[in-house]
């Protein structure tokens, strides 16, 4: 897979988009505000997968709901294809939903459980006026199939699925208006290992097929390293490091990169160093986000000026931007790239399981059991 | 544990039945655990490993479920068989649990230091100020800056990492020969999830703790197990060393599971996957329960359930065909 080249116009872009949320607003005095994303500058490729990479209350869902316009932005705009989408009214902006589409991380909230998984994939398409119903019905047909379930499929309600099976009936529905940018939050977090891998194979081939930009968000880097092109991580609010992933999972340059790197546990025994650098302390509440650097209060190398003056982006090595005080001239930094069956034990299993597997083709010969209900 | 007379956990064909079912659905679990050992239970939601935590702890929900056969004798006595006044003597005093949620285990009523101090008080003939004292030792113990003012906050008043510290206080409070914890970082990010499982090392380093880590997270394990015991649908299907299990992994699931993993370094190509889903818990398939969603399976894999049998030092697997070399032609891959 190849980045698409700089010089393509980004499909999506924002300019210092900032939310603000009001939490807690008391009879006198001023209220609490969470500063849920704070002045965020991207550009998001036509066809690349951009990944958007924190730990929980960074701001990804809301940074993610603003780029589809499913909430407005404090400050700041989202340009879509050059275009200001913040600002469109309402009606306007149902119009472009079709293009701009989202794959919820829960798989068992997302879908209205009254209706039958035929009509959750069909309703979009009305929507938007899309097609006749016996088109419709064709391509529900089509889509169940294409995400690995099956046309019959389509009479049955939510609950009578599997959390992966929902997940992909969230992608069918997503793919139902055609759009042409596709964002995941967390859509495959819920998922256990095994059928996270299928539903991940899924969306790359998705996207293939239908010439899609998607957009996940994850908190697994390991998947990130996988499916995505380019990454953006956050920080309360903020992003820190952005740019190639293979640069940055290589080489990353900021400090908070580096702290996620080190403290994933890799699935190799005896591979973490009793000594290994793991940041200390809490996340900071966004209700009261430290100053200058938001990191310097969990930085090991935090200096007097991090704790006044806000760093800004800035490119570094790679194609890159961070925004650190110290950025090119910290420690080298060797990154855990571990991956199971490194052994010759092991990598001969794989070898067995990937022959007998023949690919991506189901090769039991046992029929399957009852599907598994939750 | 081979070579040790006297481990203080002897599980023996541990099983779990729901009211109404005409199967097992945790079926012969088996395992021991010697003193200061750290066994990790792995595998994907709904094999039943927190069933078989609960049991344990005398703790499965009631009148649902029961425990239909097997033995559990912790520092000598059958925990199957114990009463439940005998059991809540042991509950929190020689063994303890902590849950992925600290909230469903912490009263949002009481203080953190009232929660720990009642704790130590409910097993043992100490004074407030004394128990008192102890919940102080103990959030000390567990890396809480001032602990003496987190005494007095109530569990909303904490983050998550920090509420976990306090579930990991309260468990140690009476020095238990055992801890059970069940997805203890599931719920915290990534970086918070290190500091943890750096301090559960830490303190089993200290204590001498025997603990069972229950994770869904083959980095977990690698970076927390003695040994790892893998779930599949209600059965360990492959049990031994860590190094072991990761170096040599012998059960079909348990490749299929470490292949599924993306890997942090260059992509390569497509993920390996498992085909298929779990089985329903209310219909699990006769034989092998892995059987349909095995690429080596073969008939005779659905007529009879295999048995755990050690293949290697320590080491046991419960599938029919391996070591899979012997039995399949290997790819030139
Ligand atoms: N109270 C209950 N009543 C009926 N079924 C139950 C109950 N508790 C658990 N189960 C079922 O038992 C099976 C095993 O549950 P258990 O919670 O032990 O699995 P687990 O491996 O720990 O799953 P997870 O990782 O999702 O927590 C699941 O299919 C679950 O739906
Ligand atoms: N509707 C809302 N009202 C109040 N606070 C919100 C709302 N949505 C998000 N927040 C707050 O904004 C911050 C970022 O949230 P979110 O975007 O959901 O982060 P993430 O997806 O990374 O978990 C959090 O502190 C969250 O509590
Ligand atoms: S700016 Fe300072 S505190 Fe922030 S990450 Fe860089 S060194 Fe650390
Ligand atoms: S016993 Fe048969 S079906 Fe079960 S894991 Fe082994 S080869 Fe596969
Ligand atoms: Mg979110
Ligand atoms: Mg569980």
């Amino acid at each position: 897979m190849t980045a698409p080249a700089e010089t393509v116009a980004p499909v999506l872009e924002t300019r210092g988009l900032e939310r603000r949320f009001v939490t807690h607003r008391p009879l006198f005095g001023a209220p609490t505000v969470v500063q849920a994303v704070n002045g965020v500058d991207l550009a998001i490729r036509e066809g690349e997968t951009f990944a958007i990479v924190g730990e929980s209350g960074c701001g990804k869902s809301t940074l993610a709901r603003m780029l589809i316009g499913l909430i407005r932005p404090s400050a700041g705009e989202v340009l879509y294809r050059g275009r200001d989408i913040s600002h469109l009214p309402a009606r306007e902006m149902r119009g472009l939903r079709r293009e701009l589409q989202f794959i919820f991380q829960d798989p068992f909230s997302s879908l209205n459980p009254r209706m039958s998984v035929g009509r959750l994939i069909e309703e979009p398409m009305q929507a938007h006026g899309i097609g006749t119903p016996a088109e419709r019905r064709a391509r529900v047909a089509y889509l169940l199939g294409r995400v690995g379930l099956r046309p019959e499929h389509a009479g049955r309600y939510p609950h009578e699925f599997s959390g992966g099976q929902r997940q992909r009936i969230g992608i069918a529905r997503a793919l139902a208006s055609g759009p042409r940018v596709l964002i995941g939050d967390e859509p495959v977090s819920a998922l256990d290992v095994s059928i996270q891998a299928q539903v991940v194979n899924m969306l790359e081939e998705l996207k293939d097929e239908f010439g899609l930009t998607l957009i996940v968000i994850a908190h697994d880097l390991a998947v990130i390293r996988h499916m995505s092109d380019r990454v953006a991580v956050m920080y309360l609010g903020e992003v820190v490091e952005t740019g190639p992933v293979d640069a940055i999972f290589e080489a990353p340059a900021h400090p908070y990169t580096r702290a996620l790197m080190t403290a994933i546990p890799a699935p190799v025994p005896g591979s973490r160093p009793e000594t290994a650098g793991i940041v200390e302390g809490d996340v900071p509440s966004p209700t009261a986000p430290p100053p200058g650097c938001r990191f310097h209060t969990r930085c090991p190398f935090a200096e007097a000026r991090c704790k006044t003056e806000r760093p800004r982006l800035a490119p570094g090595p790679g194609g890159r931007l961070v925004a650190c005080h110290l950025a090119g001239r910290l420690p080298d930094f060797a990154p855990r790239t571990l991956a199971p069956g490194l052994t010759s034990g092991a990598a001969r299993r794989f070898g067995l399981w990937r022959a007998a597997r023949g690919g991506d083709v189901a090769t039991s010969k046992i029929p399957p059991a009852e599907e598994r209900r939750p | 544990m081979p070579g040790d007379p006297k481990p203080i956990l002897a599980v023996e064909g541990l099983s779990i039945r729901f009211r109404g079912q005409s199967q097992d659905l945790v079926d012969g679990v088996s395992f021991d655990l010697a003193a200061g050992e750290t066994l990790c239970i792995v595998g994907e939601s709904g094999c039943g490993k927190s069933l078989t935590a609960l049991a344990l702890m005398g703790l499965l929900p009631q009148p649902a479920a029961r425990i239909s056969a097997g033995r559990a004798v912790f520092e000598g006595r059958d925990l199957v068989t114990l009463d439940a006044e005998a059991m809540s003597d042991i509950r929190g005093n020689r063994m303890a649990m902590v849950f992925q949620e600290p909230m469903t285990s912490l009263n949002p009523a009481f203080t953190i230091g009232d929660q720990i101090a009642e704790a130590v008080r409910r097993h043992r003939p100490v004074d407030r100020a004394a128990a008192r004292a102890r919940a102080r030792e103990m959030l000390d113990r567990v890396r809480i800056p001032a602990p003496d003012a987190r005494l007095d906050e109530y569990p909303h008043q904490l983050s998550g990492g920090m509420r976990q510290r306090a579930m990991i206080a309260m468990a140690l409070a009476n020095d238990p020969a055992l801890i059970i914890a069940d997805e203890p970082t599931t719920a915290l990010d990534v970086t918070i999830q290190a500091q943890i499982l750096r301090l559960i090392r830490q303190l089993q380093a200290e204590t001498g703790t025997a603990l069972i880590l229950i994770t869904h997270d083959l980095g977990v394990v690698a970076e927390t197990a003695d040994r790892v015991a893998v779930m599949y649908a209600g059965r360990i299907v492959e049990e031994g060393p860590v190094a072991a299990v990761f170096d040599d992994p012998q059960h079909p699931y348990t490749i299929g599971l470490m292949a599924s993993v993306p890997s942090l370094g260059r992509r390569a190509g497509r993920l390996q996957t498992i085909p298929g889903l779990v089985p329903a818990p209310e219909a699990m398939p006769a034989g092998c329960r892995f059987a349909a969603r095995c690429p080596f399976a073969e008939p005779a894999c659905t007529a009879a359930a295999p048995a755990l049998a050690a293949i290697g030092p320590g080491h046991r697997v419960a599938c029919r065909r391996a070591p899979l070399e012997s039995h399949v032609a290997e790819a030139a891959a």
